[in-house]
């Protein structure tokens, strides 16, 4: 349970909000690479923290994001011709560069200096991994930019994609670090879903539907541990780690690749969900990039042309009773990002969390929200930057291992939790 | 699939607006909590949290902390005590007595035997037990006793932890 007043401080991304301020400390992902392809692509139309933005990239290779509205009369720049050095708006042919400076105004004079004084707002864009990356925060207090193994690795060890998802940020977040619900409501999938199934401990998950839970604190967030009976004298230990404000990872299983969830607000009833997968010591195989393709694991299945899921809440999700009759899904809906996220937007877009009726078990979903609430307070009244900022907490992993039962996860799994070059993944 | 004719009998019933029509009511009442310190500087910080306002929680402390009470490192509860905040001496199988929710607050290893204690009363209980072990000192012990019968640890832990967990709980 949370009083209304905090659930609003936690969902409230917009510009001032204390919330939306802490968002401002990161690097966060704007959008995937591919959106824009080439120079002089197509610009593309952005909602973060509830601005609405406009991303480009020039001539000469350049990312910009910028207010998407002209200056002179409000006309979206989505509109506009992306060519020679700039965007220009068709209506009347201001021009501007990715830094959302002015470059030329038609309808002044020969020697006008007018256009040096016009000036979008606009926020840096980087290209690491799959991923373009955007600080939107202070620009004198722009942090070092983003070390996440996921887009350190080579082009080949990894894959990212994107989905929309029409429910506010926390609690598609508080999915991601909810690791109880998986013998459940991706049950079906443990033994079917090409990315998951085979691996020796999906026996661990289906045969413990009561996992214990132990939470301690990271430097940049937390470690989750879901501890599942294994054989005798021994568990088995999933770990997910939380980097502050929203960054997961899922607990590798067997040789699959490692997958995890970034989680963005669009606005305070909408977010993006990146999802990837990688690999730390090999290539993706072509059958497992395809299979990421076609929206299976953690990814989705969206329409051609768009990161809008095919299955969605305009057409129940595609809901199956037959399948889930037959517990082949346990839902009735396919595919486990769906399942989740069907599940997360049927609450409402936000929450009332004033209602809900948390068990202990519910404790990493708690401790998170104590620790944003904190670190947004802390920002506003101290100007304490948060955990999470510093690359150096990014470089975490998530893990799954089977521990004699006297063994600490906390204690015997600090190595594996973190990022070691030309290692595997901790898994079985 | 199944065809929905109306927009209240569809998953678009998830807009803003259409939230506004769940029904409000009391779910279920609030849960009996019970909130146990398991050493004298877990006694000090439960004494700070129970000053909030709570509406089913109680407070307790091991006596096994206490040289007059010695705790059951085999889990035998028949002579351990707890006491009151006030002072009041109370037996563990009273303060248990229908509980939904035990916490067990530890900030060192010489809580271990009054862990094992209580953490096997709950476990004969069904009571969902949750351990909270505050700090960074030295608490492997603890941590290890409490695991078996704790649903829930937080290790490195705060008081604002407890906060969060109680409220949370709705205790």
């Amino acid at each position: 349970m949370l009083r209304q007043e905090i659930n609003e401080l936690l969902t409230q991304t917009g510009p001032g909000a204390p919330m939306g301020e802490l968002f401002r400390q990161y690097w966060l992902p704007a959008l995937l690479a591919e959106e824009l392809p080439s120079n002089d692509s197509e610009p593309v139309r952005v909602k973060l923290l509830s601005e609405r933005l406009i991303a480009v990239r020039d001539s000469e290779g350049r990312y910009g994001l910028m207010d998407e509205f002209c200056a002179h009369r409000g006309v979206s720049l989505w509109f506009g011709r992306n060519e020679a050095g700039g965007i220009r708006c068709p209506y009347h042919g201001w021009k501007y560069d990715v830094t959302g400076q002015c470059l030329e105004v038609p309808s002044e004079g020969k020697n006008s200096t007018f256009c040096a004084n016009v000036k979008l707002r606009s926020y840096p864009l980087v290209k690491i991994g799959d991923i373009l990356w955007t600080y939107m925060g202070d620009p004198e207090k722009t942090p070092p930019l983003p070390e996440y193994e996921w887009v350190r690795v080579p082009e080949d060890q990894t894959f990212t994609s994107k989905r929309l998802q029409e429910s506010n940020w926390l609690q598609a977040l508080e999915g991601g670090i909810d690791s109880s619900h998986v013998s459940w409501l991706h049950s079906g999938a443990l033994d079917s879903d090409p990315l998951f199934k085979g691996a020796k401990a999906n026996k661990y998950n289906l045969g413990d539907l009561k996992p214990f839970f132990e939470v301690t604190d990271s430097d940049g967030g937390l470690f989750i541990g879901a501890r599942r009976n294994a054989e005798e004298g021994q568990y088995y230990w999933r770990i997910t780690p939380w980097v502050m404000p929203s960054f997961t990872m899922v607990p590798p299983r067997g040789d699959h690749p490692v997958h995890g969830h970034f989680w963005i607000p669009i606005d305070d009833e909408n977010c993006w969900v990146f999802t990837f997968d990688y690999l730390p010591v090999r290539p993706l195989t072509a059958v497992e990039r395809q299979a990421m393709i076609d929206g299976h694991g953690v990814h989705s299945e969206n329409i051609p042309g768009t990161y809008l899921p095919v299955r969605n809440k305009g057409n129940d999700y595609l809901m199956d009773r037959d399948a889930q009759r037959r517990g082949i899904t346990y839902s009735g809906v396919t595919g486990i990002a769906l399942q989740d996220s069907s599940l997360q937007e049927s609450m409402g877009p936000i929450v009332d969390r004033s209602k809900e009726r948390l068990v202990p078990t519910d404790s990493g979903i708690i401790k998170a929200r104590a620790k944003l609430r904190k670190a947004a307070l802390a920002l506003r009244d101290e100007g304490i930057v948060p955990p999470g900022v510093d690359p150096a907490h990014h470089r975490v992993r998530s893990a799954a291992v089977v521990l004699p039962a006297e063994e600490s996860f906390i204690d015997s799994l600090s190595e594996e939790m973190t990022v070691r070059p030309g290692v595997a993944q901790a898994s079985v | 699939m199944s065809a929905s004719s109306l927009l209240s009998s569809s998953a678009r019933a998830t807009t803003a607006a259409e939230s506004r029509f769940r029904i409000d009511y009391p779910l279920a009442p609030a849960r009996a909590v019970r909130v146990v310190a398991l050493d004298p500087a877990a006694e000090a910080m439960v004494r700070l949290v129970a000053e909030l306002p709570w509406d089913s929680a109680r407070f307790l402390v091991a006596a096994g902390t206490q040289p007059a009470g010695e705790g059951d490192a085999d889990g035998d509860e028949s002579d351990f005590s707890v006491r009151k905040l006030d002072g009041s001496a109370t037996s563990l199988a009273l303060e248990l007595f229908d509980v939904d929710v035990a916490v067990m607050v530890a900030t060192t290893d010489s809580a271990a035997a009054a862990a094992a204690t209580i953490g096997a009363a709950c476990s004969k209980r069904a009571i969902m037990t949750a351990g909270i072990v505050i700090g960074n000192g030295q608490t492997q012990a603890t941590v290890s006793v409490l695991r078996p019968f704790a649903r829930v640890l937080m290790v490195s832990a705060d008081e604002s932890d407890l906060i969060a967990l109680l409220t949370a709980v709705r205790a």
